[in-house]
């Protein structure tokens, strides 16, 4: 299978504090990774380091299967609002992201139609400017602005945070959709376990920084080896009992 | 114990009335946790705020009754309706951390209920908070949005309500701190005759912490089941998520 990205004994340390610890994972291209862990894992970071938002302190992050291009990774943030311009028209932020491209398109229009399209942003809000919409909105133009710029891969953090059961659904499909409809390799950072369950092929289970269990999702999320996915799964389930809380907090 | 009537809830708008609630009516019994289950817009958190009046006047009409003791809340005087918002119906909102003002330290309002020192000690262990002395230099901007709602919910059960009512619990905390949340108020409700009314669009949370269940969709609140029969009901509505 190709490798469009391999990650080797990556660490990262904000002064003597450890956030991230000898993490090594490969990614292949076309798939859908999950990366799974509670608040404070370092999920995040990991996301950021890949994106090169920050510098490892050791190890290395490869792109294999991505040319020179600075576009080719794309980060969809938790907090949308840190992609859009809260004043600007979508269609202009789009339209501008577009013309990023090495290689125009032939129809400007068209592919504006296309991208908006697939991400279900409907063209009544193309000439809304970004602090009138509302946060379901908002996310589906970040991630159409993304989507503009042809990345190869797309890391999405925390995607389904404040959706309801309803939209996490068309979440889920809607990725699955722009994966194939874009060609491109997705991440997706979650702690959400019965989202990723359904969304990605293969999933990384992280804690306190390390990484404790990679595979196929439903084969790990079905039968977990490590004791902190046992524990991870349980508490989805709301399931522990306060001893078992109490053992894993402190 | 409370007996909640809403016939109406609608927004003013300079040309329109919008309605967001019709013909609601819910009756919480003592010793039981009851969830409303819906999604994003539905109305939940207007539906728990008319509960003791909350809504401001100038943007909502509200025609309801709501009884307390047999005392309708939407008439009595307001000085006893503090009270009863004070002693007996307390509120853990979404987002907890603008329940507290962000000039004043914890301690302001701990020392409001002058209650067992070892009670607060226990609670704050209990939820994994910082000890009594450390806890009440702190303020409300220096703690994360969980332990605001952590500290909400201990501020509550040193009150001793008898009802507690929850907007989205879940919504952005981990799920073991949910599971501790559940645990402490199934605990809550054994006591006296107390009650948790919660409204969430976590379904599984909905499933393992309610005695009794209802759905809130197109402005309307179907009659609460008991949680087995609610899934069975509504299973095909909901399986998508429960997967």
């Amino acid at each position: 299978m190709e490798k469009i990205l391999s990650v080797n004994n990556l660490g990262y340390k904000v002064k003597e504090k450890t956030i991230l610890e000898d993490i090594s994972f490969d990614v292949n291209k076309g798939e859908i990774i999950g990366i799974a862990g509670e608040s404070g894992s370092g999920k995040t970071t990991l996301a950021k380091l890949i994106t090169g938002i920050i510098s490892p302190s050791n190890g290395n992050i490869k792109f294999e299967a991505v040319n020179n291009n600075k576009n080719s990774v794309q980060l969809l943030f938790q907090n949308t609002g840190q992609i859009l311009n809260p004043f600007r028209k979508i269609e202009d932020v789009i339209e501008e992201a577009i013309k990023l491209r090495k290689n125009l398109p032939d129809n400007l229009e068209l592919e504006k139609e296309r991208i908006f399209s697939s991400v279900n942003f409907q063209k009544k809000y193309w000439e809304n400017i970004g602090c009138n919409l509302s946060g379901g909105q908002q996310q589906r133009a970040a991630l159409a602005r993304l989507l503009a710029v042809q990345p190869k891969l797309l890391i999405l953090d925390e995607p389904f945070s404040a959706q309801d059961y309803e939209s996490k659904n068309t979440l889920v499909e809607l990725f699955k959709n722009i994966k194939n409809k874009f060609d491109i390799t997705l991440m997706c950072i979650s702690h959400d376990l019965n989202a990723l369950r359904n969304l990605c092929e293969r999933v990384v289970i992280m804690y306190k920084g390390k990484i404790v269990e990679i595979g196929n999702t439903k084969e790990i999320l079905k039968n977990p080896s490590h004791h902190y996915t046992k524990y991870l799964i349980k508490a989805e389930k709301y399931d522990l009992d306060h001893s078992e809380l109490m053992k894993r907090i402190n | 114990m409370i007996k909640i009537d809403i016939k109406e809830i609608s927004i003013k708008k300079h040309t329109e009335n919008i309605l967001l609630l019709k013909n609601i009516k819910l009756n919480l019994t003592g010793n039981k946790i009851f969830t409303i289950l819906g999604k994003n817009g539905t109305g939940k958190s207007t539906l728990i705020k008319s509960i003791t009046k909350l809504l401001d006047n100038n943007i909502y009409e509200i025609n309801a009754e709501v009884l307390w003791e047999e005392k309708d809340i939407y008439k009595i005087e307001y000085e006893e309706l503090l009270k009863i918002r004070a002693n007996y119906i307390k509120y853990i909102f979404q987002d907890a951390v603008n329940s507290f003002n962000h000039l004043k330290n914890f301690s302001y309002y701990f020392n409001k209920f002058c209650v067992d020192e070892n009670e607060i000690n226990d609670l704050l262990k209990y939820f994994i908070l910082p000890n009594k002395e450390k806890l009440f230099k702190m303020y409300p901007y220096e703690v994360s949005g969980g332990m605001a709602q952590r500290i909400s919910l201990v501020l509550a059960l040193l009150t001793k309500p008898k009802l507690l009512i929850l907007d989205e619990p879940t919504s952005g905390i981990d799920s073991a701190i949910a599971n501790l949340m559940l645990l402490k108020l199934k605990e809550f409700i054994k006591e006296g005759e107390n009650s948790v009314l919660l409204v969430t669009q976590d379904i599984l949370f909905a499933q393992k912490i309610s005695d009794e269940i209802a759905l809130l969709n197109n402005s309307t609140l179907s009659e609460f089941y008991n949680t087995e029969d609610f899934f069975s009901k509504y299973e095909s509505d909901l399986s998508l998520v429960c997967g």
